[in-house]
């Protein structure tokens, strides 16, 4: 099933597109990442689908219906990005009003659950004026997971939260999804969403410019792969003929006595060298196969 | 809607400035109640008139003050929560009109509650009570009440709504009575976009200012639907 379908969607502001005619599916029970620079329109396309701001063109639907009714919004938390809690409210009187609000009022164990659940339970009778910028975040993550929703929206969960913190934020992504959640997140911290993301979006001035599963996009450009390869000396009647062809399968070809770095275009032509080594006679210790992370397809 | 109507309903009841009005309505109330029979002693007034005189004070403070009492504590109502993003919870988690019909609803419960403890007051005090009266005054201010919501949702700037309040509860009580008093044929009919020529007379007239501010409720909704928030 699908729970986010987008089709076209276009966001212009005074002029200027922000979002340009993205088409986007999103199965049930995903992490879907959305990675992007700074301005690049993560955040604009998170408040379209939510309900924040209008698209200027396009249509999408969530959980297969029109976001703008009003089951499917109790089916959705959403996690907006840099928001204010009501200053003199608590942290659990918010629960119970958002709880209530998404048409499932929650008891104020249900509401201390989610309060331990991103680690605020000590600060439940705390007036949200009084704080921090993470706490803030803690209670953005708690509201949007407070009705038990099927689809989530997280936008930054875990920026501006010390690493604890964050962990434990990742901890809890992980347990929904594997309570069967869909889950929508944009991040800074390539890393999260690396070791989180079931599927990738990188987006780049309003367009998605790379889609796909973290092999996908390393299938994508690894074009140069450099091994490196931990061996036993070579014979010496052995090592002229074991360069020779090790330079007709690769570039870049560092030998050493005990250490031989090549560039090679594909991952049989690393079968083909181990076995080259072997059949000369030369034992394999450890071949290490250096891959772009996502940092570098991001940065690409 | 409903946790909005609730929120809004006991939010405006623990502020100081809606303690200080509420406090404000039962004193005018009580003391108009207790020297009624002074002030008929003072003015000319005809035996209707003298039957309800205990009420006028109450009528004056909502026909002069109603909008700058209803301004000074629901201006913001709407975009206070823009622009401090906290209705970005909102309006993922509920539909629009639910926001907006909840918040109205909520303040206007508060005002209901409000002019009821006021017309109690009078009513022990003199052994008698118009309930017209006190229907009148509720048309007067569920209309006051759409304005300022209509108000907070078109304009994004909650001091600007502030000074817009300000302004509106000044001039429309001065503009409203000239238009009801005018014999001039030229502007005369300009009074019946007002809500005191519906609310001059003991009649059902009145009825119309309920229909009036339905107008701009459903004006507000239609703007705040197109609103980003």
């Amino acid at each position: 099933m699908t729970a986010i379908k987008t089709q076209k969607m276009t966001k212009v502001y005074n002029g200027v597109t922000v979002v340009n005619g993205i088409d986007l599916k999103v199965e049930k029970g995903e992490i879907f990442g959305f990675l992007g620079r700074n301005g690049a329109g993560k955040s604009t396309f998170i408040n379209m689908l939510t309900g924040i701001a209008k698209p200027t063109s396009g249509s999408f639907t969530l959980l297969g219906g029109d976001s703008k009714t009003t089951d499917v919004k109790r089916r959705t938390g959403v996690m907006p990005d840099y928001s204010t809690f009501y200053g003199s409210t608590t942290a659990l009187e918010h629960l119970r009003f958002f709880a209530s609000l998404s048409g499932k009022p929650a008891s104020k164990s249900v509401c201390m659950e989610a309060l331990e659940a991103v680690g605020l339970a000590e600060h439940a009778n705390k007036k949200a004026g009084k704080f921090s910028f993470g706490m803030k975040k803690k209670l953005g993550v708690a509201q949007a997971i407070i009705h038990d929703p099927d689809l989530l929206f997280l936008d930054e969960p875990t920026s501006g939260m010390d690493a604890e913190s964050g962990i434990q934020i990742q901890r809890l992504i992980r347990s929904l999804h594997e309570k069967g959640k869909t889950i929508f997140l944009t991040s800074h911290n390539l890393d999260e969403v690396e070791k989180l993301c079931t599927r990738i979006a990188i987006m780049k001035e309003g367009r998605i410019v790379k889609i796909g599963t973290m092999d996908e996009l390393r299938a994508f450009y690894r074009t140069n792969i450099i091994v490196k390869i931990r061996h036993s000396p070579i014979p010496v009647s052995e090592a002229p003929k074991l360069h020779q062809w090790l330079e007709s399968k690769g570039a870049d070809v560092q030998f050493s006595d005990e250490r031989t770095i090549i560039t090679v275009d594909g991952d049989k032509k690393i079968a083909e060298i181990t076995r080259a080594f072997t059949a000369c006679k030369t034992d394999i210790y450890r071949v290490e196969v250096e891959e772009p992370t996502l940092e570098e397809i991001f940065l690409d | 809607m409903v946790a909005i109507f609730k929120r809004e309903f006991f939010q405006l009841f623990k502020g100081v400035k809606s303690i200080l009005i509420v406090l404000l309505f039962l004193t005018t109330s009580y003391y108009a109640a207790k020297f009624s029979e002074l002030l008929k002693g003072t003015m000319q007034l005809t035996a209707e008139e003298a039957e309800d005189i205990q009420l006028l004070g109450i009528m004056l403070l909502i026909w002069i003050f109603g909008q700058l009492f209803v301004t000074s504590l629901s201006h913001d109502s709407i975009n206070r929560e823009i622009q401090e993003r906290t209705m970005r919870f909102l309006v993922t988690k509920t539909t629009r009109s639910s926001i907006l019909f909840g918040k109205f609803f909520g303040i206007w419960m508060f005002w209901f509650v409000c002019m009821f403890l006021s017309f109690g007051v009078i009513g022990f005090i003199s052994h008698h009570l118009n309930f017209f009266l006190f229907f009148q005054a509720l048309a007067l201010l569920t209309l006051q009440i759409s304005f300022v919501l209509f108000v907070s949702v078109l304009i994004p700037k909650p001091s600007v709504t502030m000074f817009f309040g300000i302004l509106a509860g000044l001039i429309f009580p001065i503009l409203g009575g000239w238009l009801v008093l005018t014999s001039n044929p030229f502007i005369s009919w300009l009074k019946y976009i007002t809500p005191y020529f519906y609310v001059d007379d003991e009649d059902y007239k009145f009825l119309v200012v309920f229909l009036l501010a339905g107008l701009l409720v459903y004006l507000a909704n239609l703007v705040f639907k197109r609103r980003e928030c």
